[in-house]
């Protein structure tokens, strides 16, 4: 998409400046100084501890810290709730990022041309993407409230189910894709407004193109709008990926300490924070990190293709 | 006739749309304004039959049924926004200023620097969670302002910083080039030429760092153990995770922590949406 316009002999690197002061030299230095102390200190030195962490045996019940090579890595993976926790991750990905892109385009695809009200409906599906995870978790809990519930009592008065349902808490998957729903309820908008901005890209000249010869109604979205939209829909997916990699709050808060539906984020804080088991909270947050980032990169890998008009 | 057809498609879908994205926090809204004993009704009310206050006076510790349940969510608000707030400006002080060097000026190691910055925007919550708790309880800043309000900073400043880089990359050269031939220094530039080109670029990186802060979990819930410095959405979990406080009330709290959100988005949506869309240009 972009392209680097350059006359042959023009230097690559700029403009040219005739004569630099020490000042103007250091200024620059000076300008992303405070920006790199603050991600040096609190970013890049902290990742370099959990990484160093992960190899340690550091836990405050069995002091003292020592080497200990993969023996976190070992006690992790034997312990059968962090073992429920990384399958249950698995569903939230998968949850998170079909739902929310799903969702995501065929919002776009509502939005995409201008009618009476677009704004304010737009401004409106933003929402929930601006609201505490906490809170949406808060709200739901009370919406799939097993006793009062209104979606028990809608769905009952509607004839879908013969009794009231307890949503979350005791069979896994339907655990895990209630508490993804309210994921997928934030992040949904996020994944709209990457599409919607890609659509309203697209010169309006190539659907005249294609319509004059002869494509319509799917064909059209399939290969019209959908290659073009390509790039949006990878960073959404990369987006919720990440996302779901590392629901906590709204487990945290519907999940109420269970592992039925325990993620792994919430399963790092159980061994660290409850347990005081550090070693092994930085031997599953290595793990979850190295994660994130393979598969981000995968994923751009996979649907990321250059496009070009 | 077939346009009539795709209308009506279009209608229903937006009206899906609507459902889905505000019933939720209506339901919330409506349950918040009812006694206990209405919102257990069955079938439920979906409007209150007579409005009251109570739930609200009691989570602020008003009025005869407070004290015992609340969980002081007054203390909470203030919390939340100073957190926020702090984070906010110091964020975007830093973001704006690095973000023009890196995307104008001409200084060794530009390349590789903006990298390693970039490159955080892809780590994971994980990967900083126990050392900061560690980092922050060396320095003695837990349950402290300032020890959440540089946690939050480092975490935001990545993704305002390019945010805004991509904001500077959309002015054309020529005026600050314009600028240097006239004899202004690069400083004088930057602040009385570009700074007030970029003003909707700063509003945009601001709100989204503020609705960020606002909505902030985990690194609070280890980083303040006492209600000093909990956010409300620490006070809302808690609030929540005790079995005897009403609905009703866990449901006022929330709508308390999603008025200044709900009123941000609804008046300054335009600067979000470009704000994420000039976030996620890659």
């Amino acid at each position: 998409m972009s392209a680097i316009f350059r006359r042959p002999g023009q230097p690559v690197a700029g403009r040219r400046r005739p004569m630099r002061s020490r000042r103007d030299i250091a200024l620059p230095y000076a300008m992303v100084a405070p920006l790199l102390v603050f991600i040096g200190a609190l970013a890049l030195y902290p990742t370099v501890l959990t990484a160093y962490g992960a190899f340690v045996h550091n836990d405050a019940l069995d002091p003292p810290n020592h080497f200990t090579g993969l023996g976190n890595f070992q006690s992790v993976f034997s312990n059968p709730q962090v073992r429920q926790s990384l399958e249950n991750t698995g569903l939230y990905v998968v949850f998170g990022v079909v739902l929310s892109v799903g969702l995501g385009t065929f919002f776009a695809l509502l939005l995409q041309r201008r009618f009476r009200g677009r704004g304010i409906v737009l401004a409106l599906m933003v929402l929930p993407w601006a609201l505490p995870g906490v809170v949406e978790g808060v709200i739901w809990s009370w919406i799939l409230d097993p006793t009062f519930g209104v979606l028990n009592s809608t769905l009952k008065s509607a004839g879908v189910i013969s009794q009231y349902q307890l949503w979350v808490g005791t069979h896994q998957v339907e655990s895990i894709f209630f508490i993804s729903l309210v994921q997928v309820w934030q992040i949904t908008p996020l994944a709209a407004i990457l599409v919607l901005a890609a659509l309203q890209a697209i010169p309006h000249e190539l659907y005249e193109a294609a319509s004059v010869d002869g494509a319509k109604g799917w064909t059209l979205i399939r290969r019209v709008t959908l290659p073009l939209v390509r790039p949006a829909l990878a960073i959404a997916v990369v987006e919720g990926l990440v996302m779901s990699l590392n629901i906590f709050d709204q487990v945290y808060v519907l999940n109420a300490g269970a592992t039925t539906a325990s993620s792994l984020m919430t399963e790092t804080y159980e061994l660290a924070f409850n347990n005081l088991n550090f070693g092994q909270g930085y031997a599953l947050s290595l793990l979850a990190t190295v994660t994130t980032i393979v598969l981000s990169l995968l994923a751009v890998r996979i649907i990321y293709r250059k496009v070009e008009f | 006739m077939r346009r009539n057809r795709f209308g009506w498609v279009r209608f229903i879908g937006i009206v899906i749309l609507l459902l889905w994205s505000l019933f939720p926090v209506y339901w919330a809204l409506n349950t918040s304004l009812m006694t206990n004993s209405e919102a257990q009704s069955s079938p439920p009310h979906f409007f209150p039959t007579h409005f009251q206050f109570s739930n609200y006076e009691a989570i602020f510790g008003i009025g005869p049924s407070s004290a015992s349940t609340a969980g002081g969510i007054g203390r909470a608000v203030v919390n939340s926004s100073v957190e926020s707030l702090g984070a906010t400006v110091l964020t975007l002080v830093i973001a704006v200023v690095g973000a023009y060097a890196f995307a104008r000026l001409r200084f060794r190691f530009r390349g590789a620097l903006f990298y390693v910055v970039l490159a955080t925007l892809t780590l994971p919550v994980y990967a900083t969670l126990i050392p900061i708790y560690e980092i922050l309880t060396h320095l003695g800043l837990v349950n402290t302002y300032i020890g959440i309000i540089l946690v939050y900073t480092s975490g935001f400043l990545p993704l305002a910083m390019w945010i805004m880089y991509n904001m500077f990359q959309a002015l054309p050269v020529s005026i600050e080039e314009a600028a240097t031939i006239d004899g202004a220094s690069t400083l004088q530039t930057f602040r009385s030429i570009v700074l007030p080109l970029v003003r909707p670029g700063m509003a945009a990186t601001a709100i989204i760092t503020f609705l960020f802060g606002w909505g902030q979990f985990i690194f609070p819930l280890v980083l303040g153990s006492t209600n000093s410095t909990q956010p409300l959405t620490v006070a809302l979990s808690a609030l929540a995770g005790r079995h005897v406080v009403p609905y009703t009330m866990i449901n006022a709290a929330a709508i308390v922590a999603i008025a200044i959100p709900a009123v941000i988005v609804f008046f300054m949506n335009r600067w979000i949406v470009d704000g994420i869309v000039a976030g996620s240009v890659k």
